[in-house]
């Protein structure tokens, strides 16, 4: 460590001063989410398995062992074949979403943790445009990875399904907005789990209760024989949210996509909101 | 520096009026006002729990205040379009991600105001960082913490800098360092607001001194006022007639405390005037030493009787 050489505390910006803005701050969150591993793990963890997925789950079909048992792939339809490939496609997205959801609790339970969140909040005193920041890079980044990974997975399931004859134009309106629906349902969970941690403050805390919604909620309901609680359980996130990019038009009480879309905005507006209100008035 | 002077000084002032914190029914803050001005090294002193940390989040906009208001250069933290150009905050030494670079640390705090990477490493050269810059701050000691957090509150060149417990863990050299730094920071025009329970620190850096205990002021002087207001001058003198000397001084304001054999220590006079009276009955003296009171004397002294003191040294 040097003794302070008096000159070198010279003030620099006053000849080009520069102010906060919103770019700014969200060209701070770019900054921090790309400069923890944290973040770099969860985003290959969320390729590898994605594409892992796809390749057992193609894999398992072709020996065999798929839902059609013997599948004869020239008998079916060119839908079907479809359909198999984006179910393969997004497979991953089963697994993606509690890694999405563990990364946007961490997002911002790291900045509680670390104490990082006075460091935030002293340099956005507004306290929302920080959040905003977040948000929309945290979106993007993960609708960004999660689309390719999606698109990496139907590489790799059209490679396994090539010698059997089965393919799929990735174009297609079939096949491409399901894809884009997968991406789109991981960054509303990362957003869903962003709202849940701001308003914990606790890792642990959000990570449980992100969990908790995404894995047990459906479980317990599913497991409740009442007549209402079966019909509630459409309205739960994840099974909302499948349906976002599952193949449902086999379904006779298929719900439109647009419907599903508002139920899971709801259940991502809902902790987002929580997470403005307590932001902006709490001590930090 | 010329760029310095041309700052109006009410450009770069710290006011709290009336500013209050509690806490459901405990009080961290009650109702204190102060003015922090440029120029000179503000020590904000007192014990660990008198509210120091909470009054320097509240400047900041960190904790809202139950009561009352404080502003910086005239206006409320929030309100300033680039609050890092107007204030620089090292607020906690730990208040950066244990997983990121203080590189990228610095970075991202800079992004927020359009401050480039040039900045960045001059702030990293301005506090000796160079070599760690690239390293995980988890991996940091205390006094990197410090100088990181010192870098950070620096990025804005800021007019007003509010440094809580800046020396907290730095070894001598370190303490040595912020000394002159912010020293040297004050003497540019800037506006320093610097806490630390560390007394003697405060007695060799700040030129001001605001005194809190219990969550009010106890007093608001310069360094110096305070040392002399809070304690008596004191005189060791050491004499192998100490005993005679003794009876001599009796007298109602003095004070003759026997610390040791042949030692008093003499309270209420001069050290010229027990020179004077032991050469006026021929008795010889060994030493004769006026004590300095110290800012540590004269603390302890203030918050044990904070009322009586107010009155007399309060402005």
């Amino acid at each position: 460590m040097t003794t302070i050489t008096p000159t070198t505390a010279r003030p620099s910006q006053r000849t080009r001063p520069t102010s906060l803005s919103f770019g700014g701050v969200l060209r701070s969150e770019w900054i921090k989410l790309r400069s923890l591993r944290s973040t770099i793990w969860s985003y290959v963890i969320l390729v590898v398995l994605s594409l892992g997925m796809a390749l057992i789950m193609t894999l398992s079909y072709v020996s065999g062992g798929g839902p059609a048992g013997e599948a004869d792939a020239a008998g079916l339809s060119s839908e079907a074949q479809a359909g198999l490939l984006v179910q393969a496609s997004t497979f991953g997205a089963f697994f993606g979403q509690l890694v999405v959801a563990v990364l946007g609790v961490l997002v911002i339970t790291g900045e509680y943790s670390t104490g990082m969140i006075r460091s935030t909040l002293a340099a956005v005193p507004n306290r929302l445009p920080a959040l905003a920041a977040k948000a929309v890079v945290l979106f993007a980044v993960t609708f960004v990875m999660a689309t390719i990974s999606a698109v990496g997975a139907f590489f790799v399931a059209s490679a396994v399904f090539a010698d059997s004859g089965i393919g799929a134009n990735l174009l297609d309106a079939s096949v491409i907005l399901r894809i884009l629906g997968a991406g789109l349902y991981l960054a509303l969970i990362a957003l869903f789990a962003l709202g849940v941690g701001t308003m914990l403050r606790s890792s642990a805390g959000g990570i449980a209760t992100v969990v908790g919604v995404l894995l047990v909620l459906p479980l317990v309901l599913q497991m409740i024989p009442a007549d209402w609680v079966q019909d509630v359980l459409p309205y739960v996130l994840p099974n909302a949210g499948h349906s976002l990019f599952a193949d449902t038009s086999a379904a006779a009480d298929a719900v439109p996509f647009w419907e599903n879309l508002l139920i899971v905005l709801g259940w991502v507006g809902a902790p987002i909101v929580g997470a403005v209100v307590l932001l902006k008035r709490r001590d930090a | 520096m010329p760029e310095r002077s041309a700052i109006p000084s009410v450009a770069s002032m710290i006011t709290a009026e009336g500013l209050a914190k509690r806490y459901g029914a405990k009080t961290a803050v009650n109702d204190i006002s102060f003015t922090v001005r440029p120029g000179q090294v503000t020590g904000f002193l007192g014990p660990n729990g008198a509210g120091k940390s909470t009054t320097m989040r509240m400047i900041v906009g960190l904790d809202r205040p139950s009561d009352g208001r404080v502003t910086v250069n005239g206006k409320p933290y929030a309100a300033h379009r680039a609050p890092l150009h107007e204030v620089g905050a090292l607020l906690d030494a730990k208040a950066v991600h244990t997983g990121r670079s203080a590189f990228n640390h610095l970075l991202a705090m800079a992004a927020t105001h359009g401050i480039g990477a040039r900045r960045v490493h001059e702030v990293i050269e301005l506090t000796g960082l160079e070599s760690v810059a690239r390293k995980r701050v988890g991996g940091f000691s205390l006094g990197m913490g410090q100088r990181l957090g010192i870098a950070a509150a620096m990025l804005g060149d800021p007019a007003t800098l509010i440094l809580d417990e800046p020396v907290n863990g730095l070894d001598p050299e370190g303490v040595l360092w912020v000394r002159q730094f912010v020293r040297h920071l004050a003497s540019e025009g800037r506006t320093v607001f610097l806490s630390s329970h560390l007394m003697s620190e405060m007695a060799v850096t700040a030129d001001h001194l605001i005194v809190l205990g219990r969550g009010e002021i106890i007093a608001d002087a310069p360094v110096a006022d305070i040392i002399a207001g809070g304690t008596r001058p004191r005189v060791r003198v050491r004499s192998p007639h100490a005993s005679e000397l003794a009876d001599l001084l009796a007298a109602p304001e003095i004070a003759v405390v026997r610390s040791e054999a042949g030692v008093l220590e003499v309270t209420g006079v001069a050290a010229s005037g027990i020179g004077d009276l032991a050469a006026e009955h021929g008795l010889a003296i060994h030493e004769l030493t006026p004590q300095n009171a110290s800012l540590e004397e004269a603390y302890m002294a203030l918050t044990a009787d904070s009322v009586e003191y107010r009155t007399e040294a309060v402005r």
